[in-house]
C-alpha cells in the first residue's frame, strides 16, 4: 500500500500531501468564515447536560448568531464562565441596561431549580453581554452531536479518526 | 513499481498508473520534463495552506477578540488563493500528464478517460501547436489481474506518436500484432494457456516464452 508512495516523484508526493493539507485547511476556513459570518467564536457547540431539558437534549447541535445585540428575556444564549472554557447553554430571565448602556442578563437553565448566579465566577453575578456571551441559539440539530460528545470522551477516537483521514487522502490518486 | 497491482475495474487507478508509466517512459527516452504547471499548482496550494496555519496560530495565541479582524481578511483571501487553485487545475491544467522537449522540440501530453469506459484517450500537441488525439483500451496494456505491462503500452505509444516514435524506434518498428483490440488474458505468472486471444503480447523467440499466442 504504501509502496506506492515511494514509488511517486518527489514532486507528485508532494501534491498528494497537499491534497490532505487543502482537506484541513478548508474544514478549517470554513469554520473560521462561519465565525466570522455570525460573529461568534464558536459558532456550532454541543450541548453537554441536561439543564435544558425537554427544549436540548444532550447531544443537541446548536447554530448561533452573535449579532442580535439586544438580547431578550427567554432568549437561549450560549456563555463561558470567566475563567472556564465550558459554554454553558442557558435561557435569559432577567434583563439590565441595554440600548446605550451595557447589557447584563442572568440566566438559569430550564431543568434547573435555581438560576445560575452560583455558576458564575466568584465575584460575579450577571453576564456581560458583550464579553461573557458566544451567541444566542437561532436553530438545532438532534443527536448529531453525539459524535462530538463521543471524540471528546475517548480522545484516541480523534487522533484515530485523524490517521485514518490522512491515510485515504493521501493514498488516493484521482 | 512494476510489481504494483491494481484493481482493473477502478478506472481512476487504470488511468493513474499509466499516467505515471507514461512519464517515466518518456524520461527514459530522455525527454526533459517541464514541470511548470505542476510548480504553480503545488506553490498556490501551499500558499492557501499557510494562509490557513498562519491564521490557526494566531487564533492560538490571542483568542478570537483579538484576530476577529485579521481572520476575515485570511478567510477572504483564502477564498481567492483556493479559487485560483481550482481554476488552475481544471483550465490550465486541463488533463495534462506530461510537458517536455527533447532534441528541441516540444511536447505536451494530456490524458482523459470518460465515466464507466476503459479506454485511455491522450490529446498530443506537438511544438507547432497541432493538437492529434489518439486512443486505447486499457486492456491492451493491463492484464486481467490487474498488473501493468509496459511494453504494448511503450509499442502503442511509440507507433502513435510521431515524436515518441522517433525517439524510441525499437519500440515503433516492432511488429507486434496490433494490441488495440486484443486483451492480455494470460495470467501474469507461469505459462499462459488456452485463451490468449490473438493480439496478445509476442515474446521475440529466444529465452522463456512467459506468453504465447494462440492461433
Amino acid at each position: 500500500m504504501f509502496g506506492s508512495l515511494a514509488a511517486l516523484q518527489p514532486r507528485q508526493l508532494a501534491a498528494q500531501i497537499l491534497n490532505f493539507a487543502l482537506v484541513l485547511s478548508t474544514a478549517f476556513m470554513l469554520w473560521k468564515g462561519l465565525s466570522v459570518f455570525t460573529n461568534s467564536s464558536s459558532p456550532i457547540v454541543v450541548v453537554l447536560s441536561g439543564s435544558m431539558e425537554p427544549a436540548f437534549q444532550r447531544g443537541d447541535l446548536l447554530f448561533l448568531w452573535n449579532r442580535g445585540i439586544e438580547t431578550q428575556v427567554g432568549e437561549v444564549v450560549v456563555y463561558n464562565v470567566r475563567g472556564k472554557d465550558i459554554p454553558i447553554v442557558h435561557r435569559v430571565i432577567r434583563r439590565f441596561g441595554g440600548g446605550s448602556a451595557p447589557l447584563s442578563l442572568l440566566t438559569k437553565g430550564d431543568n434547573n431549580a435555581a438560576d445560575d448566579t452560583e455558576l458564575y465566577a466568584h465575584d460575579q453575578s450577571y453576564l456581560d453581554r458583550s464579553k461573557d456571551v458566544v451567541g444566542s441559539v437561532v436553530g438545532f440539530v438532534p443527536f448529531v452531536g453525539y459524535v462530538t460528545i463521543l471524540l471528546s470522551e475517548y480522545p484516541w477516537l480523534k487522533t484515530a479518526m485523524l490517521i485514518f483521514m490522512a491515510a485515504s487522502v493521501v493514498l488516493q490518486r484521482e | 513499481m512494476a510489481d504494483a497491482r491494481i484493481s482493473p475495474h477502478a478506472l481512476p487507478d487504470l488511468k493513474s498508473t499509466t499516467d505515471d508509466a507514461l512519464a517515466n517512459y518518456l524520461r527514459s527516452l530522455h525527454f526533459r520534463q517541464h514541470h511548470a504547471k505542476l510548480d504553480v499548482r503545488l506553490a498556490l496550494g501551499y500558499l492557501g495552506v499557510a494562509i490557513a496555519a498562519a491564521t490557526f496560530a494566531a487564533d492560538y495565541r490571542l483568542g478570537w477578540d483579538a484576530t476577529k479582524r485579521w481572520t476575515a481578511v485570511a478567510v477572504c483571501a483564502y477564498a481567492v488563493v483556493n479559487g485560483g487553485f481550482s481554476w488552475w487545475i481544471w483550465q490550465v491544467e486541463g488533463g495534462c500528464v506530461f510537458e517536455g522537449v527533447r532534441g528541441g522540440k516540444k511536447i505536451s501530453i494530456a490524458s482523459k478517460t470518460n465515466k464507466h469506459d476503459p479506454t485511455y484517450h491522450l490529446a498530443v500537441t506537438d511544438a507547432a501547436g497541432a493538437t492529434r488525439e489518439v486512443q486505447a483500451p486499457f486492456t491492451a496494456w493491463f492484464t486481467a489481474d490487474g498488473f501493468f505491462v509496459a511494453r504494448p503500452f511503450q509499442q502503442w505509444l511509440a507507433r502513435s506518436v510521431g515524436a515518441i516514435g522517433e525517439a524510441d524506434a525499437k519500440n515503433a518498428a516492432s511488429d507486434a500484432g496490433g494490441s488495440e483490440g486484443g486483451e492480455i488474458a494470460a495470467e501474469s505468472e507461469g505459462f499462459a494457456t488456452g485463451s490468449g486471444e490473438a493480439g496478445g503480447v509476442e515474446t521475440k523467440g529466444k529465452g522463456g516464452k512467459r506468453l504465447k499466442r494462440k492461433g
